[in-house]
Order: C-alpha cells, then sequence, then structure tokens
C-alpha cells in the first residue's frame, strides 16, 4: 500500500478558504482580538464608567438640546445652524478622512509586532480600525457636535428621525474614511507613491484655499450632496427619509466591505515611509557643548525620526488653520486653536513620554547622567514640539484674520504659554504615573491604549478647552492687562505641577519602574 | 594580601510589588577576573545585573561597586560600569554613533573616536554606523550593546545575554572584548543561558535559582558532559 506521494505525483496546492469564509474568519477575529484588549484594561471599572458615560452623554446630547428654548425656531440662532448642518455633515467626513490618513489606515486593535505570530489578516485589521475610530476625543466631539446641533436646530419634532439618519452618517462617513485611508496608504507603498501622496494633498489644499479665494465657498457649500442627506433627515417619515437610511445603510455596509480590498493590498506592500525611515543615514554631528544639549538632540531625533509623529503634528498644526482660514477666524476665537494642538501633540508621544527610548530605556538609564537632565531635555522637547505645532498653527490662522489689537495679542500669547505648559505638565505627570512599552515606528501607533488615549485626550480638551475660553473672553476686554494676570498663577501652577513630577522622577523607585515597563 | 572585590553584593533584595525577583543573593567578584551568572528564567540573573548598573535599586542589602555603596553613590557608579542590558537596549530612531556620542559626552570621554571606529569595525558594525538602530537585526542589536557597554573601557564590565542571537563572529568579538577588559584589570560579570560560552570566556560561575545563589564554582567545572550534569543538577 502506498504510503507517501510518488515522484510523479503533484501535490495539489493548499486552496484558501473562500471569500466569504475569510470575512466571517475575520469577524471572528476581530472578536477574539477585542476580547484580548479588554483584558488587558488596567482599571475597568473604570473603562466600564467611561463606556456608560459615553453613552449618557451620547443620549442627551441627541435629545436635550431640542427641548430648551429657541430650539427649531425660525429666524433665530436655531436656524442658522439649520443652515449650516449640511457643511457640518461634510465637515465631519473630512475629519474621518483626514484622521484615518494621517493616521496611516486609523488605529490597531493589537499592535504590528505583538500581531506578527497570529495569522491575523488585513481584513480584521481594517475591522479593528474601524471599531476602534471612534475612541477618539476629536471623533466624539465632532459627533456630539452634530448630535447637539441637529437637536437644537431642528427642535423636538421628527427629531428620532432626524438623528438615526445623523447616526449612520457618522458610520457611514467613518467607513468611508476608512477606505479612502487604506487606498491611500496603499498608494504611498507604491513605488513613487509618497510623492503622489504629497502631490494629492497638495492639490487638494490648492483647490481649497483656488475655492475660497475666488469667493465661491459658499457656492460650494450649496451644493455639496449632504444637501440631499441632511433634506431627508428632516423629513420625516417620509419617503426621502427612507432613501435615506436605505442609502446611508448600503453605503456604509459596501464601504466596510470593499475597505478590506485596499487594506490587502497596503498589507502586501512594504510600508515605504516607515522603511525609510529605519534605514536612514544620519551623517555625524558635532559633540554638543552641553550635558543638556547632546541630551535634547538625541530625545529630538526620537521624535522627528518617527512616521506617526511626523505625520501627526503636519495634521495638527495645518488642519485647524487652514479652519481658522476658510472660517474667517477672528483673533479672539484663535485662542481656542493652540490648546487643540497641544493636547493632540501630547497625545502623539507626550502622554508616554518615556517611550521615546524604547528598550533602550535600560541602556541610558544606566548612563552617568543626572535623572533630572533627563527629564530637562524630554520636557523641553515635548515643549518645542507642541510650541512649534501651536505656532504653525496660529500663524497659518493669522493670513486672513488681519492685524490683532493688543488685547486680541495679550491673549493669544498668554494662551499659547499656559496651554502648553499645562499640557506639558500633564503629560510629564502621566508619562511617569503610567508608562506603557509602545513602539512608535509604525503610522499607526499610539503611545497608549486606545481606552488610556480616550481619557487622556477628554482631560486634556477640557481643560484647554476651558483655559482658552477664558482667554477668548479676555480678548473682548479693552485692557491686555487682563490676560497676563490671568496667565501668571496660571503659568505658576502648572509649573509646580510640572517640578512635582521631575521630583518623582528623581526618585530611583519610580523611575526604575517606568525603565523597566517601556523598555519591557 | 587578598584584593578586596570590586564587586561586594551582601543579601540583595529585589521587590516588585508581591513579587521577589531577588531574594537574599550575596556575590563578589574580583578585579581582572570574569565571573558568569547562570540560571534559568526567573532566577534573578538579569534584575542582579539591572541593580550592579545602577538601572533598578535594591529593595534591601547592600551593594558596593570598587567601594562606592550603589544606593548613595549611584551616579559615580554609573561612570565606572557599562552594562549591556539583556533586552534591546538601543534608542530606535538614533544611530549607533550618537549612542556613542551621549556615552561619551555623559562620560566626559576625550579621544575616543577612533576607539569607538575601531570597536564598531571589530563588530561590523561600521558600514551602519550612521543608520538608526531602529532597522537592526537583533544580532546587530546585540552586537552594538556590547559596543556601548565596552567603549569606555569600565572598570565593571556588565554583559546581560550577550550572545543572544549573535553570528559567531560577534561571539568571537564579544570573547576579545571580555579578554581585553581582563587584561586591563576590569572586573567583568556576564549573564547567560549558554554554558558552553560562559565557560569559554570566565573564570568563575554563579549558578542562580530561584532568585537565590544556588553555587559558586570554577566555569571549568561546568564544562563538558559532566560540567551539564552538574550544571543541570543545580537547577532541579
Amino acid at each position: 500500500m502506498p504510503t507517501e506521494l510518488s515522484s510523479t505525483d503533484v501535490l495539489a496546492p493548499a486552496s484558501g478558504p473562500t471569500v466569504v469564509a475569510a470575512a466571517r474568519r475575520a469577524v471572528e477575529d476581530v472578536a477574539i482580538l477585542f476580547r484580548f484588549r479588554k483584558q488587558a484594561v488596567r482599571r475597568r471599572h473604570l473603562a466600564r464608567a467611561l463606556a456608560l458615560t459615553f453613552v449618557v452623554i451620547t443620549g442627551l446630547v441627541a435629545v436635550v438640546p431640542a427641548f430648551v428654548p429657541g430650539a427649531g425656531g425660525e429666524h433665530t440662532k436655531a436656524f442658522d445652524i439649520f443652515l449650516l448642518m449640511p457643511s457640518a455633515l461634510a465637515g465631519f467626513l473630512v475629519l474621518s478622512i483626514s484622521s484615518a490618513i494621517a493616521s496611516g489606515g486609523g488605529r490597531e486593535l493589537i499592535s504590528r509586532d505583538q500581531a506578527s505570530p497570529y495569522p491575523i489578516s488585513p481584513t480584521t485589521d481594517h475591522l479593528g480600525a474601524l471599531i476602534l475610530a471612534p475612541l477618539n476625543i476629536a471623533w466624539m466631539v465632532q459627533a456630539w457636535v452634530l448630535l447637539g446641533s441637529m437637536a437644537f436646530s431642528f427642535g423636538p419634532r421628527n427629531l428620532f428621525q432626524a438623528q438615526v439618519v445623523i447616526l449612520l452618517w457618522l458610520v457611514f462617513s467613518t467607513a468611508v474614511g476608512q477606505v479612502l485611508a487604506w487606498t491611500m496608504e496603499a498608494v504611498r507603498r507604491l513605488r513613487g507613491g509618497i510623492i503622489a501622496g504629497r502631490v494629492l494633498l497638495l492639490s487638494l489644499g490648492l483647490a481649497a484655499g483656488a475655492v475660497q479665494l475666488t469667493g465661491h465657498t459658499l457656492d460650494l457649500l450649496d451644493r455639496i450632496p449632504t444637501l440631499w442627506i441632511f433634506a431627508g433627515a428632516v423629513s420625516g417619515w417620509g419617503a426621502r427619509w427612507w432613501l435615506d437610511l436605505a442609502y446611508l445603510v448600503a453605503g456604509s455596509l459596501v464601504a466596510v466591505v470593499v475597505g478590506a480590498i485596499p487594506a490587502h493590498l497596503a498589507a502586501h506592500r512594504l510600508p515605504r515611509d516607515e522603511a525609510r525611515m529605519e534605514t536612514d543615514q544620519h551623517a555625524p554631528r558635532s559633540m554638543p557643548r552641553s550635558v543638556l544639549g547632546i541630551l535634547v538632540r538625541l530625545d529630538r531625533a526620537s521624535v522627528w525620526r518617527s512616521v506617526p509623529m511626523r505625520r501627526g503634528v503636519l495634521v495638527l498644526a495645518v488642519g485647524p488653520g487652514l479652519v481658522a482660514i476658510f472660517g474667517n477666524l477672528p483673533w479672539a476665537s484663535m485662542t481656542i486653536l493652540p490648546g487643540l494642538v497641544a493636547s493632540g501633540g501630547a497625545l502623539l508621544f507626550g502622554v508616554n513620554a518615556w517611550c521615546l527610548d524604547g528598550r533602550g530605556a535600560l541602556w541610558r538609564e544606566n548612563l552617568p547622567a543626572t535623572p533630572t537632565a533627563s527629564f530637562d531635555a524630554r520636557t523641553w522637547v515635548l515643549l518645542e514640539f507642541l510650541g512649534c505645532a501651536a505656532l504653525i498653527t496660529v500663524a497659518i490662522g493669522a493670513l486672513r484674520a488681519g492685524v490683532p489689537n493688543p488685547e486680541e495679542l495679550s491673549a493669544l500669547v498668554c494662551t499659547l504659554l499656559v496651554v502648553i505648559l499645562q499640557v506639558v505638565g500633564a503629560a510629564m505627570r502621566w508619562s511617569i504615573k503610567n508608562p506603557y512599552p509602545v513602539d512608535l515606528r509604525s503610522a499607526r501607533a499610539t503611545p497608549a491604549p486606545p481606552a488610556a488615549m480616550v481619557g487622556y485626550s477628554a482631560r486634556l480638551a477640557t481643560s484647554t478647552t476651558i483655559t482658552s475660553l477664558c482667554f477668548s473672553g479676555f480678548a473682548h476686554v479693552p485692557d491686555w492687562r487682563l490676560s497676563v494676570m490671568f496667565a501668571i498663577p496660571c503659568l505658576i501652577w502648572s509649573g509646580i505641577r510640572l517640578s512635582r513630577a521631575r521630583n518623582r522622577w528623581a526618585d530611583p523607585v519610580v523611575r526604575a519602574r517606568v525603565v523597566a515597563t517601556t523598555a519591557s | 594580601m587578598t584584593q578586596p572585590p570590586v564587586v561586594d553584593v551582601r543579601s540583595l533584595h529585589v521587590r516588585f510589588g508581591e513579587v521577589e525577583a531577588v531574594a537574599g543573593i550575596d556575590l563578589e567578584a574580583y578585579a581582572g577576573q570574569a565571573t558568569a551568572l547562570l540560571g534559568r528564567n526567573g532566577a534573578g540573573k538579569s534584575t542582579t545585573m539591572r541593580v550592579l548598573a545602577g538601572v533598578v535599586p535594591p529593595t534591601a542589602g547592600t551593594v558596593t561597586i570598587a567601594g562606592l555603596d550603589i544606593r548613595k553613590d549611584t551616579l559615580a557608579v554609573k561612570q565606572i560600569t557599562g552594562y549591556c542590558p539583556d533586552v534591546g537596549g538601543l534608542v530606535p530612531r538614533a544611530t549607533p554613533w550618537e549612542h556613542l556620542q551621549l556615552s561619551a559626552r555623559l562620560r566626559r570621554l576625550t579621544g575616543w573616536e577612533d576607539r569607538a571606529r575601531d570597536m564598531l569595525e571589530r563588530f561590523e558594525l561600521g558600514d551602519v554606523m550612521n543608520r538608526v538602530t531602529g532597522g537592526f537585526s537583533h544580532g546587530m542589536g546585540r552586537r552594538l550593546s556590547v559596543v556601548l557597554a565596552s567603549m569606555h573601557e569600565p572598570q565593571v564590565l556588565l554583559l546581560d545575554e550577550p550572545f543572544d542571537g549573535v553570528d559567531p563572529i560577534g561571539v568571537e568579538a564579544t570573547f576579545e572584548v571580555i579578554a581585553d577588559a581582563r587584561a586591563r584589570g576590569a572586573t567583568i560579570l556576564l549573564s547567560t543561558h549558554l554554558r558552553d560560552l560562559a565557560v569559554q570566556s570566565c573564570g568563575t560561575a554563579l549558578v542562580l535559582r530561584g532568585g537565590s545563589r544556588v553555587a559558586a564554582v570554577d566555569a571549568a567545572e561546568m564544562a563538558g558532559e559532566e560540567g551539564a550534569r552538574a550544571y543541570r543538577a543545580l537547577l532541579d
């Protein structure tokens, strides 16, 4: 009886699963990975409380504004918002696309290195990124703004139908954003793809600038397709509403399915940006004169040679600046921008600042440098990173805002200083309190797990927005000294908190814990 | 008159929360000698090395290096030690030369460049000295870690798993580094799972088990089949 193949027999090629079986398996894998991530959550009760808070806030935001005085009225503020709703829907789509593209296809349910030994398909990766997309404070806030604006501008009548469409629009926009992000990533990974991507983005930016400069923005906004969606949303139980529903459900499903194709294409191509960064040659430079100088130089290299940080800071610095230009933001309102940019910048690495050293943290800790010197260098690099981004944003916004008066200038400068120190202080404290072993090689990497990132971003956004709003109010008061007087105690307070973090870092037991964790 | 030990560890305890990683290790290592730390995973080898490198503070016990108390004179201890950590040990987005510059600047070295270049060549890293280490293979990373630990000719050389995943040329170069260090009177502590390599490069071997020292023998006694049996008996 033959027991093995003869030399003339041909081995049948192993057949892969059918498309449907592969898709089913991908969905199952997402559930497995999600449970795996859930197990790693350190404070589960807090995570549950956060999830519940999210649901409650979403419910309240979607309903309560409809019952406040002035809601749904004509010739009121509510009506102005009503007219802006189609543009707001389009804005959410743009946000979803740009944030997914900036993060190289969205966040990872499991990091690339962790995933490498397991048979995790690009479809699983794609679905995981979709699930994680809402775990982002920018996404959440925009979603709440849309739901709240809809409720306030439309009033209680037929609100349910309208909010259903808005919710479906959120899903649709996120799924479409994901498709375009994967497509962009697949293109970027082709030979010449990076240049093609840059040319495309530049062309879009120039086109947007041309529309704005030629005064056609309103014409364009009057013709955007979201008008059609919005008309259906506010048509009650009418046929338009059902059509909206059908289009959005079908569109979302198609986007979710189609997104797997560019995800597979991207997965089978080398990530050129990352590969280039990892093989880059850097000519030796002369030795810095001071210890702080060389520590800063190394930390700076760790930041600017990282793909997620370069991409992230570009989007953060330029995006809000463009919004300020197109929205014709006055100087008094521009005080909101530095806080937004600084918070976003800190979320790129600052909230886990010691992860920059990766596994080199152990070696660095053996070097004869005082711990405070390392802390000062890291703090300085974070400060300049956030400061650069915020200044670029303000500079872009200033292009259309004219010349500020002394009160506006004082408010803006004070906001810049206060929010940056506020964010740096918080980030350095959190970096010591909750270190994570993170490798920021991938464009999709984040410095902390998704749930922690939501917590950080919510806290940063809340504190910096409150501060910024205070200074925005001071910009209207005809005395520039008011902003300065408010800024001084804020700076002292943030400085004290930063100094406490520095003292904590000097404790060898605390430092050993951080170093051992980030290097693990 | 016998010389005092350069590395003197008495009843070292290291706890991480509930876990006691090191439970009362005693250790002496002398100038011009290479001592191997052997033991299974979790025996406390790497934690002991981290304590000696000034990275992890001891929970209890005394640790002196060249007469310096590691708790009080941590910075001075770091000045005279060279440490190759067990994992990675490299800043991912810095080049080898930038690593060396940092080490040289913080240790106030002068005229180090030629020696650094020579060492990089010996470890076959000369071609990649300006490339970021994030793209290095595991073996390249290990070899560079040995270069970084030894470039400044430290009085105490701490090598934690330096042979892990390293090719024969890298192993030979590491042997040379150890031999050179011994020749100039440095104290070497080498932690490894590879008994044969430990026997080849060290004079003494300490076997750790469950966070404690269970034996201190001449490395030669660990050689060959007989040594393997003796070693296994100590591990069980």
